[in-house]
């Protein structure tokens, strides 16, 4: 018999229970069994970011999370990113400097520059490049998400 | 020698049987999950058998999905057991828990002013988001022929302490990290055995280090050859060389004949015995990320070039 | 940080316009096709073939039906009556005897769950002959090698009879072009330098970010929904029908939003096909999603191409011919990357004014991966060449590279042998711009004179342009596009179109053109533009025709609005409609502005008078252009298209590491609608094409995909980069949407090019192989790498 995991955490400011079969992950528990689709399958071994989601404050891959390492932790998805003033702006930013395009990718990199911005509130063109090498886009070219963020950066909070 | 610096990441068959599924259970079920909050509680689940350890997840997830790594029936997270955590120096010897993560070792001022190989190598590790999430202990104990942890770790003469009960009481080893290493994606640690923290002597005042890894990108990538150099520098001679290699051996190693050939000797005169040296010390493979004749190159150009910086 | 220009009063034309769907997406809001789930749907997963080439003996699919949660499980013997797909027809979605390459699909299973669809797959038993492996279009032609379509492929037809739908290739033939302009040996005659090379063009593929998917379900009359990712949604309506059986009538496609296209989904690939046979066995709505691996071993690629170029000019540098031969690896089955020779002729006979030219091509069968349709389509390749050759022979005769290409560019009014119109040109323009902006001749010249300066990391520039297709491309008999267009009563416009938005950003820029033509804010227009149940015909998203071409179908039916609007208010103020106009919501007078009145009301009383009259128009633009003869000549594209792109490089001798370090770029776009819209495309498409020329390598081997993952196929990162100087050329195109050309592919198409030349500067080496990864490069500067060599034609 393959083993269920009861977990209790947070997701998104709001307490959650689940049982979670111990070989899904995150991301297959967010997606699949909660029906939060924000979080996006890009590569599922860690190479894009497209699965990008807040764990402790720490922006993770949530497709090489074990959906059980959640327990007692404080998940924050995209979806969870509505409510957040810091967040707003960064949502207004990709928007008016057209770092959407497909649009697949962005949820990642909302996650990550959110993350970012968080640990570096003004980071420099060098830091923000930096600080998203870890999510793929395909369609921008990258350059008008680094005016984004850096933009959202420059913002006084 | 015949390994692959890409063992551990080889393509899914897309529903074709792995070779020899049958015999290793094709579905790889889990029968229990524990998360155990002391390193005691740990050790006595392992030493029951069958256990997967979890820490960050960063290996463990795409190599299950790979059917590289299987999971045991038991499936251990020990990311909640106390004593795997901090950063603490006693005694000239800093002592890292195996759950410190890339980040956290990014973020010690103690390693960015002390172990600068080390935190360049965490700079060069993947993304933030696998560096987050992966720990020290976990990349070692992956034990890749390329880990980029492991190559400065080597220069600064570190040494993993492993805890078990196999005896009863809850005991501890240590050894040598080059002695741990034993082949690629593969340790000496036992399988009741928990690395539970790596310890790494302060290095001597005026100690400096360097970590190269060859890429097109900042980090993200997995080092078709890495390097790893520290030593004294006194006005033209290098002193207490240390020299490490990864990605061109079946364990990243360090290379005593070409940290003899230059310890103490005029760099400029040294220079040439210390590359012939490494090229004999070495045995690259020709794998998808580059050919063995290439390798041998970057190390020479590469090592020269360091050497060339250093002092 | 640059201030974002106010969408002011004014015009709309040439500002920022930030896409209408940005907000939905950014707050991950946004159903791509992999978050879309039917009450009822099963999950199905698709064997592939465990050899690169064998026969299949037997299948046994009992265990996996079986299994508990398993629905169906098929294979080609399920489905007798299955219809060939793809350019050729000479490709079965489910495969019957053979098996020629590790993609190929033997069955399929529809489950519960995607796990126990993934379970069901490892309970299927297929024995297999193995066959020899063709690992090369080489291989492919020698005499006496194995033959991959050695038999006609027969399928029962319409009346039941059996019916040939692909001829057998006896020598692994697929297709063949031949294109020939003037006289190839008068031009040679008449050279003072020729030059010639072999260029070989990698693989590379298209790394959407959304990897492929499909739903399917038949409701309870039969009729299919299909839930495609398709940039070609009417064909492929069309193609579905002949494929089933079925009236096209009772065939619905619903395009959710698409995590990527770049051609990618013009064609269509087994997959599809094979969830709708589930969806029709089983009677439940059936989902199909790739893994990432799946997405790069089962998707098309980029067509590889072996080229083999001479060409010539005179000493006072006048371009004097061009002699072309090509291979192309046409993997096991044909899908449009065997058609790439279409475009790349245009380039090979009109990139630069060239008298004389010989092209000739042929697509040979293997066990590779097949080629598909990718930005650019074939362009990049041929441009590779081209460029590398302007070079060249600019060195050979002592001539400043960027003089020659200026003495040699064409200008406007030109027709070219091929019969193309260049009604707007820009090319010289994109030539000075570039070269200006980027100084490339100062630096041209003094990263030349440091080549044996000692230092070994070397900077080098390196110039090339491209041409590419602006106003559609007619290659199906209709290029054209419907528009339907209503307005409600206070005065909101719905615009129905058939263009697909596959990420460019199509649906903004056909509100901007309406919304300017109407003087409506971009709030007061919706763009309904995926289901084909509701949208009439477009022939699909490809040729970067969508802005042309949708945009003239949008601005005719906006027109034809605002004449009945206009006419109507005439009436209401006695007025001559010449002397109004629409302006922020109100009808005006057009000289002052006066207002005469609110938009909203003046539609109300139309609607609620004895009138009784809606806003209601329709409009299907087709463009000007001409089908090309039998000999490949004919006005193809109502427009056409230049950019030039200068690359910075340097080049670290000493790991062959090569940094893009800026590619200034010049892009003849007609006129700018959106300026995010299009700089977003242009800084995408230079960053792919820096991908093609430095980092993405599909390494092929024996016929299998050894690095189907992003761990090893190297996209290109934030970190990496160049900067990037993007200026327009604005030639107003008279024929094109307030003068606007197409612009998606032409970014993509010449970095590489630049990439290659600028390397020559750098170092004095001429690389003519892709991509410069670095030990490819630190081979061709310190061993003695061979440059490719031609394959003699069997």
């Amino acid at each position: 018999m393959s083993a269920s995991v009861d977990i209790e955490f947070k997701l998104n400011g709001v307490g959650m229970r689940a049982t979670v079969p111990a070989r899904m992950s995150a991301l297959e528990m967010l997606r699949d069994m909660l029906g939060l689709t924000g979080t996006k399958y890009g590569c599922g071994e860690g190479e894009c970011g497209a699965c990008t989601i807040s764990v402790d404050g720490l922006s993770i891959n949530s497709c090489l999370m074990c959906a059980a390492d959640c327990d007692g932790r404080e998940v924050m998805t995209i979806e969870g990113l509505a409510s957040d003033a810091r967040a707003e702006m960064l949502k207004k930013s990709f928007v008016a400097y057209g770092a959407v395009q497909c649009g697949f990718c962005t949820p990642g990199f909302v996650m990550q520059a959110h993350h970012l911005l968080g640990k570096s509130p003004h980071p420099d063109d060098d830091q923000i490049r930096r600080g998203i090498e870890g999510n793929l886009c395909r369609c921008t070219g990258y350059k008008k998400i680094i005016e984004a963020i850096a933009e959202a950066g420059a913002t006084p909070s | 020698m015949d390994y692959d610096v890409n063992e551990q990441f080889q393509p899914v068959t897309m529903g074709r049987p792995q070779a020899g599924a049958e015999q290793r259970g094709a579905t790889q079920t889990i029968e229990t999950y524990v998360c155990p909050r002391s390193l005691d509680e740990a050790a006595d689940l392992l030493r029951a058998g069958n256990v997967t350890i979890l820490a960050g997840g960063t290996d463990l997830m795409p190599q299950s999905k790979t059917g590289r790594a299987q999971f045991q029936p038991v499936l251990m997270n020990i990311r909640c057991i106390r004593e795997l955590g901090g950063i603490s120096e006693n005694n000239g010897v800093v002592r890292f828990g195996a759950l410190t993560t890339m980040t956290e070792l990014l973020d010690s001022s103690l390693v960015r002013t002390r172990f600068q190989a080390l935190w360049q190598a965490c700079d060069r590790f993947a993304s933030d988001q696998l560096r987050n999430a992966a720990t020290l202990g976990g990349n070692i104990c992956n034990a890749s022929p390329a880990g980029d942890t492991l190559v400065p770790l080597l220069v600064f003469n570190a040494r993993v302490v492993l805890a078990s009960k196999a005896d009863g009481p809850l005991t501890t080893r240590s050894m040598p990290l080059a002695e741990f290493l034993t082949g690629p994606g593969r340790t000496n640690r036992l399988p009741s055995e928990l690395l539970a923290a790596i310890e790494v002597p302060l290095p001597p005042v005026g100690f400096v280090s360097e970590f190269y890894k060859f890429g097109t990108r900042p980090a993200l990538d997995i080092a078709a050859i890495s390097i790893g150099l520290g030593a004294v520098c006194e006005q033209d001679r290098l002193r207490d060389v240390r020299v490490a290699f990864g990605a061109v051996a079946p364990t990243p190693i360090r290379a005593a004949k070409t940290e003899a050939a230059l310890d103490g000797k005029p760099l400029a005169v040294a220079l040439a015995a210390a590359l012939a040296a490494a090229d004999a010390e070495i045995h690259p493979i020709s794998d998808l990320r580059a050919t063995e004749w290439y390798r041998r190159e970057l190390v020479r150009n590469i090592l020269s070039r360091m050497l060339n910086n250093v002092g | 940080m640059r201030a974002m220009d106010k969408v002011s009063d004014g015009s709309l034309i040439g500002k920022r316009i930030p896409k209408k769907d940005a907000p939905e997406k950014a707050g991950g809001k946004t159903r791509y096709v992999h978050d879309i789930n039917l009450p009822g749907q099963l999950h199905a997963k698709i064997l592939r073939s465990a050899h690169v080439h064998a026969k299949i003996k037997s299948v046994d699919t009992s265990a996996a039906r079986a299994l508990p949660g398993v629905h169906t499980v098929i294979t080609a013997a399920d489905i007798p009556w299955q219809r060939p797909i793809g350019v050729a027809k000479d490709h079965l979605p489910l495969k019957r005897d053979v098996v020629r390459s590790p993609r190929d699909e033997i069955a399929a299973v529809a489950a519960e769950t995607e796990a126990i669809a993934q379970a069901a797959l490892e309970l299927i038993r297929v024995d297999y002959e193995p066959l020899p492996i063709v690992a090369s279009a080489q291989d492919a032609m020698k005499p006496g090698a194995p033959l991959l379509h050695g038999e006609d492929l027969v399928v029962p037809g319409a009346d039941g009879k059996p019916e040939v739908v692909h001829k057998a290739s006896l020598d692994n033939t697929a297709m063949t072009f031949t294109y020939a302009q003037g006289d190839c040996r008068e031009g040679e005659a008449e050279s003072d330098a020729v030059v010639e090379d072999v260029f070989r063009l990698h693989y590379v593929t298209h790394c959407c970010m959304g990897v492929s998917g499909v739903i399917a379900e038949f409701d309870a009359s039969e009729n299919l929904t299909l839930y495609s990712n398709t940039q070609v949604p009417f064909l492929h309506k069309r193609e579905f029908a002949d494929l089933l059986g079925m009236d096209p009538g009772r065939i619905r496609i619903i395009q959710p939003p698409i995590g990527g296209g770049f051609g990618s989904k013009l064609d269509i690939y087994p997959f599809e096909p094979i969830a709708i046979y589930l969806a029709k066995f089983t009677q439940r709505p059936v989902k199909l999603v790739f893994t990432r691996e799946e997405e790069f071993v089962a998707s098309p690629t980029r067509q590889p191409v072996l080229l083999k170029l001479r060409s010539g000019c005179t000493k006072n540098g006048v371009l004097t011919f061009r002699y072309v031969e090509t291979v192309h690896d046409n993997g096991a089955y044909t899908s449009w990357g065997a058609t790439t020779p279409f475009v790349m002729m245009q380039t090979i006979s009109s990139l630069y004014r060239v008298p004389n030219c010989d092209y000739r091509t042929r697509a040979v069968y293997s066990n590779n991966p097949y080629a598909g349709s990718f930005r650019g389509y074939g362009n990049l390749q041929a441009t590779f060449a081209v460029e590398a050759h302007m070079d060249k022979l600019a060195e050979a005769i002592g001539m400043d590279p960027l003089e020659f290409r200026l003495k040699n560019a064409h200008d406007q009014g030109e027709i070219t042998p091929q019969g193309m119109h260049f009604n707007s040109c820009g090319f010289k323009d994109c030539l000075r711009v570039a070269a200006e902006r980027s100084e490339y001749q100062r630096k041209h010249r003094d990263c030349r004179s440091k080549w044996d300066d000692g230092n070994p990391v070397k900077r080098g520039v390196g110039i090339a342009s491209m041409l590419h297709v602006g106003g559609g491309a007619k290659i199906y008999p209709s290029d054209g596009c419907g528009t339907i267009l209503k307005m409600d009563d206070f005065a909101h416009v719905t615009l129905l179109t058939g263009a697909s938005e596959i990420g460019q950003g199509s649906e903004t820029v056909l509100a901007q053109l309406v919304c300017e033509e109407l003087g409506l804010p971009l709030s007061a227009v919706s763009v309904v533009n995926n289901d084909t149940d509701i949208t009439p015909w477009d022939v699909g998203a490809h040729a970067s025709r969508t802005t042309f071409i949708a945009g003239n179908s949008a601005l005719g039916a906006a027109r034809k609005a605002k004449d009945k609007i206009l006419a109507a208010a005439a009436g209401k103020f006695a007025q001559p409609a010449e002397a109004l106009d629409l302006r922020k919501c109100f009808v005006v007078e057009k000289n002052g502005g006066k207002k005469l009145i609110e938009l909203g009301k003046l539609i109300r009383s139309l609607h609620f008078s004895d009138k009784a009259e809606l806003v209601m128009t329709t409009f299907y633009y087709e463009p000007p252009s001409k089908h090309q003869d039998r000999e490949f000549r004919g006005d193809v594209s109502a427009a056409y298209a230049w950019a030039t792109q200068v690359a910075e490089v340097e080049v670290d001798t000493q790991t062959g590491i090569v940094r893009l370090l800026k590619v200034t770029g010049a892009h003849d776009v007609g006129r700018v609608l959106n300026r995010l819209g299009i700089e977003g495309q242009i800084e995408g498409g230079v960053v792919m094409g820096q991908g093609y020329a430095l980092t993405e390598n599909l390494l092929v081997e024996n016929g299998v995909v050894r690095n189907p993952n992003f761990r090893d196929y190297k996209l290109v990162t934030a970190p990496e980069i160049p900067e990037m100087d993007v200026s327009f050329i604005e030639t107003m195109d008279g024929e094109g949407p307030q003068g606007a050309k197409g612009v998606g592919e032409a970014p993509a198409i010449c970095v590489a090019a630049a990439v290659g030349n600028a390397i020559y500067n750098a170092t004095g080496v001429r690389i003519t192989a892709l991509p410069f990864t670095p030990e490819n490069v630190y081979r061709a500067l310190h061993s003695n790498a061979q440059p490719p060599i031609w394959i003699a034609a069997a």
